[in-house]
């Protein structure tokens, strides 16, 4: 299925998950952050957001897509912070596809440029955050 | 004070290995095969593996919240301008390029970078903050 306008709109799933500690000093762990708080999972660190991914179901968005994993390219990452979160917190991501755009390759053939936004929101319905990736599918 | 020209304090993260990308896939739940299956990878043209772009933008991140502070952080845009290979030392950059004055408030633009030690950038980002 190739990824095109037809898409925009398109629901990726609702997933809900708690920022829970134990997930949070892995993260900070992995990132090599130095803050101790934070390697001890009481501070919420700004790419919390990447977190929901353990809670989709089996397969990465670009599989949902329909995009080829071999010519898959994470292009960019916005995060916007819109109110604060903390430790333990429950969260509700909402994914969507917010546009699709194509052009051509600098050597041929079709890219594609996939936009997917997240919506976070705490249990009492307030926005938290907001993600915007840009998935590229590179010409081949 | 923060104003134009301040810098974030440098960090140099590296050399990156392997283990450091199944650390990550791990953590984040990103287990696209591109970064820890080296067969895979070469199948997709690649030279071997190399790092997922929120790791490198997971350790700019913290850097940031270690200068800023998270809770003054309003947004962070992350472009993955080049791969992270096995091996790579990082030098992570930032500064102040503007100052706004918005409902009273001092909103820092600050542009970032994570450089490799070939002098290539691995990433450039755009942070606003909130500074006093």
């Amino acid at each position: 299925m190739p990824a095109d306008a037809s898409l925009i709109g398109t629901e990726l799933g609702v997933e809900r998950f708690p920022l829970d500690r134990s997930k949070l000093r892995e993260l900070a762990i992995a990132v090599q952050d130095e803050d101790p708080i934070a390697l001890d999972g009481r501070a919420v660190p700004l790419n919390w957001p990447v977190l929901v991914q353990h809670w989709r179901p089996k397969g990465s968005i670009a599989e949902a897509l329909g995009l080829d994993l071999r010519r898959v390219v994470h292009g960019e990452v916005r995060w916007e912070y819109l109110a604060p979160v903390g430790v333990g917190e429950e969260i509700t991501a909402r994914r969507w596809v917010a546009g699709v755009t194509s052009r051509e390759g600098k050597r041929g053939g079709t890219m594609t440029l996939v936009s997917v936004q997240i919506d976070f929101t705490r249990a009492d319905g307030t926005p938290v955050a907001r993600q915007t990736d840009t998935i590229i599918e590179t010409a081949g | 004070m923060t104003d134009v020209g301040t810098r974030m304090p440098e960090r140099v993260i590296g050399p990156i290995t392997r283990t450091d990308l199944v650390r990550y896939a791990g953590a984040a739940g990103d287990m696209n095969p591109i970064h820890h299956d080296e067969e895979f990878a070469r199948s997709a043209g690649q030279p071997s593996v190399f790092a997922h772009g929120l790791l490198t933008g997971g350790m700019l991140a913290a850097q940031v919240a270690g200068w800023l502070g998270a809770a003054n952080v309003r947004s962070l845009s992350l472009r993955f301008t080049g791969r992270v290979l096995p091996g790579d030392t990082l030098a992570l950059e930032g500064v102040v390029e503007e100052i706004d004055e918005v409902a009273g408030e001092r909103i820092a633009k600050c542009a970032l970078r994570v450089v490799r030690q070939t002098g290539e950038d691995a990433l450039r980002a755009v942070a606003t903050a909130v500074v006093t």
